[in-house]
């Protein structure tokens, strides 16, 4: 005990604010920046998600009316023209990409779980948090005034590959705004990535070895290194476009548009995938993470292997690193390299595999709670499943010649980036909510919303698939004027009915967390019955987190442990709980945690 | 100096070794995104037909200087830091970091004569990969520079006031360090940009 309480003193406990504005708004407790960055992720969310609907209509109705969206796309009387689709297209990626899924998993689950499931009073740097939060939202700020300027918002795709992305190919401020936004949302980033990597390296209580960490803690740290070590590639190539585009310089032009000879529109293609193969794995780490705890928790027995799931989880960290160049097949790369790049793209799948057989063995024999957050870790298994099989015929020189640029690899990078990492973080957000917000979901619109999306979101996918297999390629504004597409309408219209389909799923969802928020029921300290560190806190944890900061006995996943159930008389026990020695069976009545 | 160890709490000392595990992530991350810079002048320049182009000549004499004064900066600010280590923060202290300082500002308003020298002899920003690589390059570590002159400036300022002591002299270790790394890439620069 002695450690525990020298321990006490090096974080010491700061009184909550009294004052709304520090309190509310400029706080600097990492739970508040969590919700923070959730509403700010949910807006943005929607908003990407309607730009989607829009792409999909037109893709199954290309050149007609949008219905309800006359407003929006008054100039043009309704319809979507080439040019707005580009914006409309370009902007979806990257506000689901930077400005939703990244704040959701990262800022929302990252800010909140890491102190609290590793046993800290906050992160290692609050203030820098709070900065970190208010960068990201001048990020925000600048996505959403670059629709009102001239010209337009961003419109040359997510990548934002020169020279479309030069003011030769996309004149405006609205691109230049866009590219601003990507470079702060960097810098927000990296600020909170170094607090991550800094909070879990130095904040862990006692007994809380890195084994012993949940698997979510894992995966955001990981994710974290990554984003420490390549958002700033990202931001350097986002830095030299700013300069073309401002200053004149030529980094990225060649051809006619250099007069004095250029500079190369690949050097942007390598500095981008440099920083976005990591990026891919930036996304999916804590989706991973996540799943591994929950479907430990859920099946009521330990993850299966857990070191072999953090071994394979810092593989793939490490591999990302190297992989890039299959992003650049078709690039006239050196077949040599090329063949390289596969090879090691290939190795992926390996921890990949074993993480996936962890995931089914933990699931073997479980004694199976099919609650809301489970059913979406399940669902997040199988849709990256798909997404990961699928993976392995782009990474395949030879199968990427033909597939590069079709609809299948959008299928493919949809299923991995967007649909495994929504689920997870669903998953999450039903899991912690009850912690978050101290109220409970409702778990029968949990289930409607999980079935609308899970089944949706494979059809959705899956068609795209099939239309890329079929040859389409992607971002076409009207694929059907190719004669040798135009059979491909009917897939396309069913794909876009899915479509809708997945974002009217999302319905139930708002209602219940809107209502569930204000007026939700008032939620215990531990309603699923789990071990880690949160749950042994009221709902929500105090201004401080921890009253005494707990020493950690064991690890996150003890279930079905047949001396706990005797000792304890329950299936779980908590990482701080000791054992009773000699304990005789229900003699014991469970303390910790209730 | 005085070899007494100054008492610190656990707790200033456990602070200390995570701020500065911070700092270490943080250079990390910063050298990765100077990486990046030198990966695009590389490749620019092996797509280049000729490196300089039409026998233009980047000064040498000025930037050799500002190597030095940079160099020279570090230095004074290291022995600012052992000074205010050395229970000496007020006078020695305060005037090491100021004289580091200086020699930052001297670093800027030199580079500013070349930045409008070399402008003058015709290479603009938009004169090609040759002007793109210079300017780039240069000012972004600029703009480093002019973030630690302002953070030096301060903290000679605090140090002067009697803030910093043996037992508290974090804000000064860690600007140290960002300093030093900021020295450090403009050798880097320095070799790349100017010499070869």
């Amino acid at each position: 005990m002695n450690e525990s309480s020298a321990y006490q003193d090096l974080q010491p406990i700061h009184p909550e604010p009294a004052s709304f504005w520090r309190r509310c708004v400029f706080s600097t407790d990492h739970k508040v920046i969590a919700k923070q960055f959730l509403w700010a992720g949910l807006l943005f969310l929607l908003f990407g998600g309607l730009l989607a609907m829009m792409i999909r209509w037109q893709w199954a109705y290309p050149g007609e009316k949008v219905p309800g969206m006359g407003a929006v796309l008054s100039r043009s009387g309704g319809v979507i023209t080439p040019s707005a689709y580009n914006t409309i297209f370009t902007m979806h990626g990257l506000i689901m990409i930077f400005f939703a899924i990244t704040p959701i998993m990262i800022g929302a689950f990252g800010n909140f779980c890491i102190p609290l499931m590793i046993g800290a009073r906050d992160m290692a740097f609050p203030a820098l948090n709070m900065i970190s939060f208010w960068t990201f939202l001048v990020s925000q700020g600048l996505v959403i005034a670059s629709f009102f300027v001239q010209l337009g918002s961003a419109a040359a795709g997510w990548t934002t590959y020169p020279p479309l992305s030069t003011q030769i190919g996309t004149p405006g401020t609205g691109q230049t705004l866009v590219v601003l936004a990507i470079f702060v949302t960097g810098v927000a980033t990296i600020m909170g990535s170094i607090n991550y990597v800094t909070t879990v390296i130095r904040l862990r209580a006692p007994g809380m070895t890195y084994m012993r960490m949940p698997a979510t803690v894992w995966g955001l740290w990981l994710t974290a290194i990554l984003n420490v070590l390549f958002v700033p590639v990202l931001g350097s190539a986002a830095l030299l476009l700013l300069f073309d585009r401002a200053f004149g310089t030529q980094f990225f032009i060649a051809g006619a548009a250099a007069v004095k000879g250029g500079g190369d529109p690949l050097l942007f293609q390598h500095l981008f995938w440099i920083f976005g193969h990591p990026e891919v794995y930036i996304l999916i780490l804590p989706a991973w993470g996540i799943a591994t705890d929950l479907l430990s928790f859920f099946a009521r027995k330990p993850a299966y292997w857990f070191k072999g799931s953090v071994i394979a989880m810092t593989a793939v960290t490490i591999l990302s690193a190297v992989v890039y160049g299959h992003h650049m097949f078709v690039t006239g790369m050196n077949p040599l390299l090329g063949q390289s790049f596969m090879l090691l793209t290939l190795i992926i799948s390996v921890p990949a595999e074993l993480l996936f057989l962890n995931w089914l063995h933990t699931l073997w024999k479980g004694s199976i709670r099919l609650t809301v957050p489970m059913l979406f870790a399940l669902g997040m298994v199988f849709v990256f499943g798909l997404g990961g099989l699928t993976g392995l015929y782009l990474g395949t020189v030879s199968t990427d010649l033909y597939l590069h640029d079709t609809m299948f690899v959008v299928g493919h990078f949809h299923y991995t980036m967007a649909a495994a990492s929504f689920l997870a973080s669903f998953g999450a957000l039903y899991f912690w909510f009850p912690k978050m917000f101290g109220r409970t979901m409702n778990e029968g619109l949990g289930k409607i919303h999980f079935w609308g999306s899970v089944v949706f979101i494979t059809l959705v996918f899956g068609g795209q698939m099939l239309v890329g297999y079929a040859g389409q390629q992607r971002r076409l504004y009207d694929p059907y004027q190719y004669t040798f597409l135009a059979h491909l309408r009917p897939l396309n219209q069913w794909t876009s009915f899915f479509a809708f389909a997945l974002g009217l799923s999302q319905l139930p969802f708002i209602y219940n967390f809107f209502q569930s928020v204000f007026a939700g029921a008032k939620a215990e300290q531990n309603p699923w019955q789990v071990g880690t560190l949160e749950w042994t806190l009221p709902s929500p944890p105090p201004h401080h987190n921890f009253d005494t900061i707990p020493t950690v006995l064991r690890g996150p996943h003890e279930y079905s442990n047949p001396e706990v159930k005797k000792a304890l008389g329950r299936d779980w026990i908590g990482q701080t709980e000791n054992l009773p020695t000699g304990a005789t069976s229900g003699a014991v009545a469970g303390t910790g945690g209730e | 100096m005085s070899d007494v160890v100054p008492f610190r709490s656990p707790r200033a000392r456990a602070h200390e070794s995570t701020a500065l595990v911070g700092m270490i992530i943080f250079v990390a991350s910063w050298a990765m995104m100077f990486a990046a810079l030198f990966f695009a002048y590389g490749m620019v320049r092996s797509r280049a037909a000729a490196w300089p182009p039409d026998l233009l000549r980047l000064p040498l004499g000025l930037p050799a200087l500002n190597t030095a004064i940079l160099a020279a900066s570090s230095l004074a600010l290291e022995l600012g830091l052992r000074a205010v280590q050395g229970n000496r923060a007020r006078v020695a202290g305060a005037l090491r970091i100021g004289a580091a300082a200086l020699l930052g500002a001297a670093f800027l308003a030199l580079q500013t004569v070349v930045w409008l020298s070399v402008w003058a002899g015709g290479l603009r920003a938009d004169s090609g990969p040759y002007a793109s690589v210079f300017y780039g390059l240069t000012w972004v570590h600029a703009a480093q520079v002019a973030i630690g002159l302002v953070a030096l400036a301060w903290i000679a300022l605090r140090a002067a006031r009697g803030t910093y002591s043996p037992a508290r002299h974090l804000t000064v270790r860690l600007w140290t360090i960002y300093w030093h790394f900021v020295g450090v890439v403009w050798a880097l620069m320095f070799v790349a940009v100017f010499l070869v």
